[in-house]
């Protein structure tokens, strides 16, 4: 690695130091109370998925350029230089964390390696060295934005494709349009993804709570959030955030994302609108009887994975719970809580590396397998893209004979005409 | 012989609470200085109120208990006889009332608040030479514990002489009249201090412990001032 591009790189580094950032760079006592808190360790019983040992690759470079002790007593510390085996070691770190933040529950300082490993992803964007599909699929994600004009036909004859499907799952009253998009005045903006599973589902529920919404023109996944770049996360975020502001809704309602909902709820600013998921709209209509539901669809038990960027980031707990309960009377919880609910696997950017990481995917996630085990339950619920596809992975990785199911398609279907 | 303890026993221990006392404040104000973060960094569900249950989480170690109880123990042991020993060395300056709710003869705990920590820095340095403790642990980890070792044991050698084995020779009022002519920067030393029996347990106690305020602002030892707002980012 020549001169320039350290400097680059180090300069990248000093970009995340905030105080936060600090805090975590300074305090570890290493005491390895975080040592079974990581899936992958948990699974794999590797010393490197520990969470302290996460952090010390990055914290080894930080000692390095950003402590005088790096200068005056290197090996103190075991400060490292930044150099292209560090880079393979920051990347082996930040593509085996999913983000979940389950260590940073057991971290008697509350260390988040979430944020220490953003900046391992940031210098890898900056090295060039970051799976390049995420920047792809982000460079997309930012172009369509910028050129929404190129797409909008393409994408209102496929979302018109959609609208049978729509009725025929809650016949509309005549005039009504069973996905409507680009309405100004709408009270509600539904952020999907590419793909009718997340799109009809949510449009036959908006309808039949009578819901003023409209779709989106972009999808909520953000991948610049996956690849650790700030401002690639902040160009996705701000294309719904300006289709918001020009449509003049009153709230935005993330798709099943974890992390789409994590980035808008928490990084969009005050706005003049209110950020839901969609977990929590359904929750809402049901208390406010606007739509219900037949237990009778459901006859096998059913349990709930939290996506970890929705619950224990984000804190969308009891709602997913709520609905569940007007869905089923055979309900099993997993245990533990959802604080420690064990992450799975396929967060921070991991399940969109495809068959890349399968291997790894699977293997380091043998606790949440038998964690789903220990419940009986034949119907696996969750409310995230990533953790919908991990989970599937998982189910015939491990045959688990457990049916993998979106929330959102399991109210769609048991709506009570 | 004599200038060196001189060196250790005055201009040493000037040094050491300087770099102490400014390299701890320089620190803390370079961290907190730096722009705050923009988004919340809390764990869900979340609790009130907060700023309590953040200091609950930063002095009684909650997760620590439900994973590791024996650990959980020792580090409780060890952060309150810590905690003991500071206010013992307070009462080497001077009587605060305060400290005599209970009453006690200075030095606290009759020698075995210091027989405590020894025991728990031993547990606590044998532990990092164990896998998986070995892999995570820096130099920097096993020097702290050694130094901290060595300190308390000299330190509570000193005491354990007077209370355990009827050593008279050098006693609190010794150590008073030093520390307290350190305070009004008139450092004298008494012939109790520099010639008695036990006087260099007395300079390498103050040898230690000079090197480990030295080293506390620039290791992993600041913790003890940034668990709390940690713990508080994450309560949110």
């Amino acid at each position: 690695m020549d001169e320039k591009t350290r400097d680059d790189l180090l300069k990248l580094f000093r970009s995340k130091l905030n105080e936060a950032m600090r805090l975590y760079l300074e305090t570890c006592t290493r005491c390895g109370i975080c040592v079974e808190a990581c899936h992958a360790y948990a699974s794999m019983g590797q010393v490197r998925y520990i969470a302290a040992y996460r952090h010390e690759i990055v914290r080894r470079i930080y000692k390095k350029y950003f402590k005088a002790r790096g200068k005056a007593w290197p090996s103190v510390g075991e400060s490292k230089e930044l150099n292209e085996m560090a880079l393979r070691e920051l990347y082996d770190a930040a593509y085996s964390c999913t983000g979940c933040r389950r260590c940073m529950v057991y971290c008697p300082f509350g260390i988040d390696t979430q944020m220490l490993m953003s900046i391992a992803k940031l210098l890898l964007v900056g090295a060039h060295a970051e799976p390049e599909i995420l920047t792809m699929l982000a460079d997309m994600s930012i172009e369509r934005g910028r050129s929404l004009d190129l797409f909008k036909e393409s994408f209102l004859t496929g979302i018109k494709n959609l609208e049978a499907e729509v009725v025929k799952k809650w016949r509309m009253e005549a005039g009504g349009t069973a996905i409507p998009v680009d309405v100004e005045g709408a009270d509600l903006l539904y952020v999907a993804l590419a793909g009718a599973h997340s799109i009809i589902p949510a449009a036959v529920v908006f309808n039949a709570a009578k819901e003023r919404w409209t779709l989106s023109f972009f999808e909520a996944v953000n991948f610049g959030a996956f690849v650790g770049d700030p401002t690639r996360t902040q160009l996705i975020l701000e294309r719904i955030v300006n289709e918001a502001k020009r449509l003049k809704v009153k709230e935005v309602c993330i798709c099943e994302c974890g992390t789409a909902y994590r980035v808008m709820k928490q990084l969009s600013g005050k706005q003049p609108f209110e950020v839901s998921s969609i977990t929590e709209a359904h929750a809402r209509y049901l208390r406010e009887g606007r739509i219900q539901l037949d237990k009778s669809k459901l006859k096998d038990p059913v349990t709930y994975h939290d996506p970890c960027q929705l619950a224990r980031n984000a804190g969308v707990i009891e709602q997913p719970r709520f609905v569940l309960s007007q869905l089923t009377d055979d309900f099993r919880e997993m245990a533990p809580d959802v604080r420690y609910n064990w992450c799975c696997g396929g967060g921070g950017g991991l399940v969109a590396l495809g068959e890349d990481n399968l291997d790894f995917r699977m293997k380091s996630v043998k606790v949440k397998v038998d964690q789903v085990k220990q419940t009986g339950a034949k119907i696996l619920a969750t409310a995230c893209e990533n953790c919908h596809t991990q989970l599937s992975d998982l189910n015939k990785h491990y045959n688990m004979g457990v049916e993998v199911r979106f929330l959102s398609s399991m109210v769609a279907d048991a709506l009570v005409q | 012989m004599e200038t060196v303890y001189y060196i250790i026993l005055v201009p040493m221990v000037y040094v050491a609470f300087a770099i102490f006392f400014v390299g701890t404040i320089a620190r803390l104000v370079k961290i907190f200085r730096e722009p705050k973060n923009p988004t919340t960094l809390q764990i869900f569900p979340e609790k009130e109120p907060k700023w309590l249950l953040a200091l609950y989480d930063t002095f009684l170690l909650p997760t620590v208990t439900r994973e590791k109880p024996v650990f959980w123990a020792f580090l409780m042991l060890f952060h309150v006889s810590l905690l003991l020993l500071i206010i013992g060395h307070l009462e080497l300056f001077k009587k605060f009332k305060v400290f005599q709710v209970i009453p006690h003869e200075v030095f606290l705990g009759k020698g075995f608040v210091g027989l405590i920590l020894s025991v728990c820095l031993l547990f606590f340095l044998l532990r990092r030479f164990k896998s998986p403790y070995r892999e995570l642990s820096v130099p920097e980890d096993y020097y702290l514990l050694i130094l901290l070792f060595l300190t308390v044991l000299f330190g509570s050698q000193m005491d354990w002489a007077r209370r355990w084995y009827g050593y008279e020779l050098l006693a609190a009022e010794d150590y008073r009249a030093y520390l307290v002519s350190l305070l009004y920067l008139k450092p004298k030393l008494s012939s109790a201090i520099t010639t008695s029996g036990h006087s260099f347990m007395m300079v390498l106690h103050v040898f230690f412990a000079n090197l480990f305020l030295m080293f506390f602002p620039f290791s992993q030892l600041m913790h003890s001032f940034l668990s709390l707002p940690m713990n508080k980012l994450r309560r949110g």
